[in-house]
Order: structure tokens, then C-alpha cells, then sequence
């Protein structure tokens, strides 16, 4: 009779257990195939542009917390020597391999998403060659037919922010503002 | 005279498409071609996480950029890629998704791009399957 009651108590546990779980786990969203690209063009010049499209994102929609991850080397340009000087001499990506957004929505609601766009604001830290950058932009969000949420925008950073040095020698071929675009499809998890 | 001048001609005019075939090739070569690079290192897929999650710094130093041959067990497959032993995210070169089951061991070749903390996984693209067992 004691040995029954010792499995009921464990089951219990792992009952109780597994449905907190099942509470904490409930509001995350995730796209580990994100898209991030950015361009610094100049007119009459090559294009200045590349783009990631294995960036990380997690959404927790109770939290509102949003955070990203893009790794420095999946973002592929066309021309192959640009994405080495973008490597070796501006990103330095072998020391820096990654930036990192860290941020929240601001009324941000799951259940008032619809399948039209809403404007939401986004406030957050880039983080970036070690440096740190305050953001805030306004995203389009919207849920899906497969009830993904979706959300696209984009946002304004400088080569300076960064600490990032352009040589004379290029520095009118390369715009003085980089507009970052984002396109991101989240999943339940 | 003639000949002279055909020859001054001759000269300026290889000058010239050489250094265009110079200026192309340092302007406008091509990308790494991953899939017939040699893998310069062999690892399995548990050893090469925990590289990484115990020094990320020298794990980045070693494998950055580097074409490996990972060994593992396919514990998720995607669109695109799929994920070794709940650690390794690789993506195939696009287009190029290959017949993958559950749960079978699996060698891929690849370049590694880093580690990802939010998925806690290292990330692995342009892959191609050496071998594989559907």
C-alpha cells in the first residue's frame, strides 16, 4: 500500500511538472531561418549589400522579450572579394563572430495580433564588435495563416556606432547610413 | 616602320586585355566552392559542441571558416537542412536538400559559421553529404 502511494506521489510530481512546463513553454516563438540584410550604397558606385537568411529569433509572446542572433558569416554578398574585406577588415569576424539584438516589444499583445499588419514598436540593445547600440524602429507584425507570426522592418545604424573605421580610400563608395532590413517567420515551439 | 608600329600595337593591346583578366580575376572571382574544398579537420558532432561550449574563443579560432566533416546522429530534419545530434545545425548549399532520416548516423561536410547561444548550437552551412543511409 505504501509502495502505491510513493508512485502516486511521484507521478504526481512529474505531472505537476511537466504541465509548469507546458505553461513556461507555451509562448515561445522561434525562426532559426530569419532574414537580415543591409545595405550601404552609394549611387554610380557597386552596390554595398549582403544578406543573412539563417539568422536566429525567439519571441516570447508573454514576455514580449525578443531576441536575435546573426553570425557574421552568413551574410553572403555577390562579390566574394567584398565579403572578405567585410570579414577581415571592418567586422573582424574572426574575433567577433556574431551580433546580437536584445530587446522588447512595447504593447505587445499575442491574442490582438490579426492577418493584417500592425505597427509595434521594438526598443533594444544591438550588440555588435563589442559594442553596444540602443534601437528602437517600428515593426510590422502580423499572424500568419499557419499561425506563424511574422514580422518585418528595418532601422538605421553608422559604420561609427560600431567602431568601425572606413579607409579613405573607399569611404564615398560606402553610404555613411547602413539600413538593416529584417523579415523574420516565427513558429510555436 | 610598319612592322614597329604593328608590334608597339601588339604589345599595348596584350597589355591591356591582361590586365583586364587580372582586374577580373581579383574583382570578380568567384566564391568558395565548399563542396569540393578538402575538410580540414574530421570531428564528431558531440566533441565539436563541446569545443565550443568550453572555449568558444579558441573553438571560433580553430573552426571559423574552416571546411569540416561532422559525424552524427540526425536528431531533426528541416526545409533546408537539418540537426546532429540536438547540437549541430546544418544547412545544405540551396537546392540540394538530400533524402534524410530520423535517427540515422550521417556525415556531413560543411563550413562551420559559429556558435548560436540562443539555439545553443554550432551552425554549419553549404554542406554536402558524404555519406548517408536513408
Amino acid at each position: 500500500m505504501k509502495k502505491v502511494n510513493h508512485t502516486l506521489v511521484v507521478l504526481l510530481i512529474v505531472g505537476v511538472l511537466s504541465a509548469m512546463n507546458g505553461v513556461i513553454a507555451q509562448g515561445k516563438y522561434i525562426d532559426k531561418t530569419g532574414n537580415i540584410a543591409f545595405e550601404a550604397s552609394e549611387e554610380l558606385f557597386e552596390p554595398v549589400k549582403a544578406k543573412n537568411e539563417s539568422v536566429t529569433v525567439i519571441l516570447n509572446t508573454e514576455t514580449s522579450e525578443i531576441a536575435a542572433l546573426a553570425l557574421m558569416k552568413s551574410f553572403r554578398f555577390k562579390n566574394s572579394l567584398m565579403e572578405e574585406h567585410f570579414n577581415e577588415n571592418y567586422i573582424e569576424s574572426e574575433t567577433f563572430p556574431k551580433a546580437t539584438f536584445k530587446g522588447k516589444l512595447t504593447d505587445f499583445s499575442f491574442s490582438d495580433l490579426t492577418e493584417q499588419d500592425r505597427d509595434i514598436t521594438v526598443n533594444g540593445t544591438i550588440e555588435l564588435r563589442g559594442k553596444e547600440k540602443q534601437i528602437q524602429t517600428i515593426l510590422k507584425v502580423k499572424k500568419s495563416t499557419d499561425a506563424a507570426i511574422e514580422i518585418k522592418g528595418l532601422f538605421i545604424v553608422t559604420p561609427e556606432d560600431f567602431d568601425i573605421d572606413i579607409p579613405s580610400v573607399v569611404r564615398n563608395k560606402i553610404a555613411k547610413e547602413i539600413i538593416v532590413s529584417l523579415d523574420f517567420k516565427l513558429v510555436k515551439r | 616602320m610598319k612592322r614597329k608600329k604593328i608590334i608597339i600595337i601588339a604589345i599595348v593591346l596584350i597589355a591591356i586585355i591582361s590586365a583586364a583578366f587580372v582586374y577580373n580575376y581579383v574583382f570578380n572571382s568567384e566564391h568558395r566552392n565548399i563542396a569540393e574544398e578538402q575538410a580540414s579537420a574530421k570531428v564528431a558532432s558531440a566533441d565539436l559542441f563541446t569545443e565550443f561550449q568550453t572555449d568558444e574563443t579558441s573553438a571560433t579560432a580553430r573552426y571559423l571558416d574552416k571546411v569540416v566533416e561532422i559525424t552524427g546522429k540526425v536528431s531533426l530534419v528541416e526545409e533546408t537542412g537539418l540537426v546532429l545530434n540536438n547540437a549541430i545545425q546544418v544547412n545544405f548549399i540551396q537546392g540540394t536538400m538530400p533524402e534524410i532520416s530520423l535517427q540515422k548516423s550521417i556525415i556531413v561536410k560543411g563550413r562551420c559559421v559559429g556558435y548560436d547561444e540562443l539555439l545553443e548550437m554550432v551552425k554549419i552551412d553549404q554542406a554536402t553529404v558524404i555519406t548517408n543511409t536513408p
